[in-house]
């Protein structure tokens, strides 16, 4: 179902934390709402689901109005970041819940429920409580009860953030799998850009209440709207440099070093102050800019390293290549930057 | 690196010479055992003053016939009418108890030594020694003929005399001991077995004694069956009612209003077990007298005043339920309320979303969880409930006649204070007795249904 967020507002007593944000999600579609903590995403979560009443605009389910209703009948699924599993009923209990709730046969009530146990995998665990479950397999648990009543939304409430690495390796599939499985709509709140990159459709990347850019995963790392998305985006993250347009150079700050304007961006005039941002992947032996440094830092990661690059004016910029011996540190380098990767930003953080 | 180290050393050294005296004398207190002795101290002597020390005080004294009339310390041994009959109707001595009850005389030496302190005739002595001496006559007219038959003749104003001093009747004698009792009720009749003796000490004795009747006159008092009937009553309807329900109702309603005003009534529904039980108690009489509020209130409306408090023993329930309810709820709101407090707020949120409302949450989150509160709050105030008396003391007193009397008022009325002023210790020790049994039970019962083993078990971390 096409959920829309049309103007929608959210503040606590004084502090204004969401305004006029207008979000679509689309049918089937999984969207993150990514963003660091405090931005205001869970707030977001939270008003679709009705838990937080709206403070103005309006949040529609397909065509209707849900600005109003309760939270008990929008039908949606949540699952929760600690789960809220209720500890004293069975996992057979806790997917049952929301069906008996709504006082269904008890032979549909059964029948759904092992339908929904079979999808997520956790035939076997039906009379076990949540304390005697792992951390994965209360997801799964959490995942049954917000799918069971085939609700209009699937809101993911950072549902990864208590599991350790492997799992959430696998929980990142499982998730992803059921969502396509059921076709359901489906939000993801996190704060973890893997996550949202790897999961879903769609990113709208949040900062301070304020939805910054809403795009595919792949158009939002080749293509960030601001230098905000840039940082958040991408691991080993992106550097930036502080530079100024000259003579339709970019002079780096305070270093002898000139990048050629990057091909795409819009020329700013001479003495413009303006940052630059190099992701770590396009810094190395190959490309068409030269920049000479010092190796502050190397980090082994097996099959590649990551480099820190220090340059006369004191900036870092982070570099990521084949392992490989015939550097170490200390060594002063000269490599290279391929400039039509380059991303030029203004001192606002506006893309230029 | 090594020059601070020689100094750290060097500076330590005269520390620990110092130290050492002081480890030698108080060594002791460094370790647990002996330091959680001296912590302990005092809360042991309270134990013992104020728990131990009662309870082992009302054992013992449960096992007396003390009262009033027996003193606390010891007796004598009075016979009286009243002593007699109790020979006769207990002990089936009727003979005994006649031939005691009789005016005996009995011509001994004893009698004769006092003649002659008096003055009498020594010739009336020695007549009297020669003829009679050792005989025993149960009539004085027949005593007193054998007297004017000797040879002296005496008036009759020293005949009369004379039989006084021989008079060994045993009616309403007094004795200091039981050595004094015997040998005097053998100067009537010698051949007294040793059962008569023993029945006779006891049916004199003024004094307090061992006993267990005082079991068996509860077991079988009608008085037991109707006082043990209200406790029951009173305690579980206090505890349905208010201590629990009541207090069930006020902790759910404050989860769910705001913050501030749910504190606010936290607090009006505190101030009954915070204030003085006696001016607490004074407000709901004056609630209830003729002339109280809903006497005045309701003469708007024709009805004749009347205390509603003692008017019928149904109002007395009601008020004496009502003013411990009102003050055995607060505790049980604070525990439900902490215990719906720490029911992590997104189970509250996961439950709406899964389409409970408010009473469903209530029914399905909230009561399953407060499973342990309920369960802890019946058990505490089953107890406190059970020894409850200062406000059922304060407001009817065990009135209007006996209807609303409970187990530990019953105790206090019985051993402390009653209209009969015959205050009667060892029987109250009894049933106090019976309530500490009954306390006892039932706390080690709650202690195993709680684990408490488990809950004072060693923490795993080291200490």
């Amino acid at each position: 179902m096409r959920i829309l967020l049309d103007k929608f507002s959210k503040s606590f007593g004084d502090v204004r934390v969401i305004e006029d944000m207008t979000l679509e999600i689309k049918d089937g579609e999984m969207l993150a709402l990514l963003g660091p903590s405090g931005c205001g995403k869970s707030t977001t979560l939270f008003a679709i689901c009705g838990i937080h009443k709206v403070t103005g605009g309006r949040i529609l389910f397909g065509d209707r109005d849900m600005t109003g209703v309760p939270s008990q009948e929008r039908n949606v699924g949540v699952v929760f970041q600690s789960y809220a599993l209720y500890p004293h009923m069975t996992v057979a209990e806790n997917i049952a819940f929301p069906l008996r709730i709504r006082k269904l046969p008890e032979a549909e009530v059964k029948r759904q429920m092992e339908e929904m146990a079979n999808l997520v995998h956790i035939e076997a665990l039906l009379d076990r409580r949540p304390a005697e479950l792992s951390g994965g397999q209360q997801q799964r648990v959490a995942l049954a009860r917000a799918l069971v009543r085939r609700p209009n939304v699937l809101l993911l409430d950072e549902p990864l953030a208590n599991l350790d690495a492997k799992l959430r390796l696998e929980m990142r599939s499982e998730i992803r799998r059921i969502q396509l499985e059921t076709g359901i709509t489906a939000i993801l709140v996190t704060h973890d850009q893997v996550e949202a990159m790897s999961m879903c459709d769609r990113i709208a990347i949040m900062n301070a209440g304020e939805i910054i850019q809403i795009a595919t995963p792949q158009e939002m790392y080749r293509n960030p709207r601001t230098a905000f998305v840039a940082g958040f985006l991408g691991n080993p993250p992106i550097a930036f440099i502080e530079a100024e347009a000259r003579g339709g150079m970019l002079a780096v700050k305070d270093a002898d070093i000139r990048l050629p304007m990057p091909a795409n961006a819009t020329t700013p005039p001479d003495g413009t102050p303006v940052i630059v941002g190099i992701r770590p992947e396009n810094l190395g032996r190959d490309g068409d800019a030269p920049i000479r440094g010092r190796i502050s830092f190397v980090e082994t990661q097996g099959r590649e390293n990551l480099y820190d690059l220090t340059l006369a004016n004191g900036s870092v910029l982070r570099s990521i290549q084949r392992e490989s011996d015939d550097v170490s540190l200390n060594d002063e380098v000269e490599w290279r930057v391929r400039s039509d990767q380059l991303f030029l930003f203004a001192q606002n953080g506006e893309r230029l | 690196m090594n020059a601070s180290r020689d100094i750290a050393r060097d500076g330590s050294a005269p520390l620990k010479a110092r130290a050492v005296p002081a480890r030698r004398s108080f060594g002791w207190l460094n370790s647990s055992k002996g330091l959680g002795i001296v912590l302990l101290t005092p809360a042991l002597m309270l134990v013992v003053l104020f728990f131990l020390a009662p309870v082992v005080l009302t054992a013992v004294f449960a096992f007396t016939n003390m009262s009033t009339a027996t003193g606390i310390t010891g007796g004598a041994y009075q016979v009286s009418p009243g002593t007699l009959r109790v020979l006769t109707d207990r002990y089936g001595m009727r003979e005994l108890a006649a031939r005691l009850g009789q005016p005996t005389y009995i011509v001994d030496e004893e009698g004769l030594a006092a003649l002659e302190e008096m003055g009498i005739d020594p010739g009336i002595i020695a007549g009297l020694r020669d003829e009679h001496l050792g005989e025993t006559y149960s009539s004085r007219r027949e005593f007193e003929r054998e007297i004017r038959d000797l040879p002296d003749r005496p008036s009759t104003r020293t005949v009369k005399q004379i039989s006084a001093e021989f008079s060994r009747s045993l009616a309403n004698a007094r004795f200091g001991n039981a050595g004094a009792l015997v040998a005097a009720a053998e100067a009537i009749d010698p051949d007294l077995g040793d059962a008569e003796k023993e029945a006779l000490l006891d049916a004199t004795y003024t004094g307090w004694t061992w006993t267990t009747d005082n079991f068996r006159r509860l077991a079988s008092s009608p008085q037991t069956t109707r006082v043990l009937l209200n406790t029951v009553f009173f305690v579980a309807l206090t505890l349905t009612l208010f201590n629990t329900g009541f207090a069930m109702v006020l902790a759910i309603t404050t989860h769910y209003i705001p913050e501030r005003p749910a504190g606010i009534f936290r607090i009006i529904w505190f101030l009954p077990r915070i204030s003085p039980a006696v001016i607490y108690v004074l407000l709901w009489k004056w609630l209830a007298w003729d002339t109280g509020f809903i006497s005045a209130f309701l003469d708007n409306f024709g009805v004749r005043p009347r205390n509603w408090m003692l008017g019928s023993a149904t109002n007395a329930w009601v008020f004496v339920i009502l003013i411990n309810g009102f003050v055995g709820a607060s505790m049980g709101m604070v525990i439900f309320a902490s215990a719906i407090k720490a029911i992590p707020q997104s189970l509250f949120h996961a439950a709406s979303v899964d389409g409970a409302y408010r009473w469903q949450q209530v029914r399905h989150i909230i009561l399953p969880h407060l499973k342990w509160p309920i369960l802890f709050v019946t058990c505490y105030q089953t107890l406190s409930l059970l020894t409850a008396i200062d406000h059922i003391l304060l407001s009817t007193d065990g009135g209007p006649g006996g209807s609303t009397e409970v187990w530990s008022l019953w105790v206090y009325h019985t051993a402390l204070n009653n209209y009969a002023g015959n205050l009667q210790y060892g029987y109250g020790a009894a049933m106090a007795l019976v309530l500490v049994v009954i306390g006892v039970v039932l706390s080690l019962i709650y202690l195993r249904l709680f684990n408490y083993s488990a809950l004072i078990v060693k923490p795993r971390i080291e200490h």
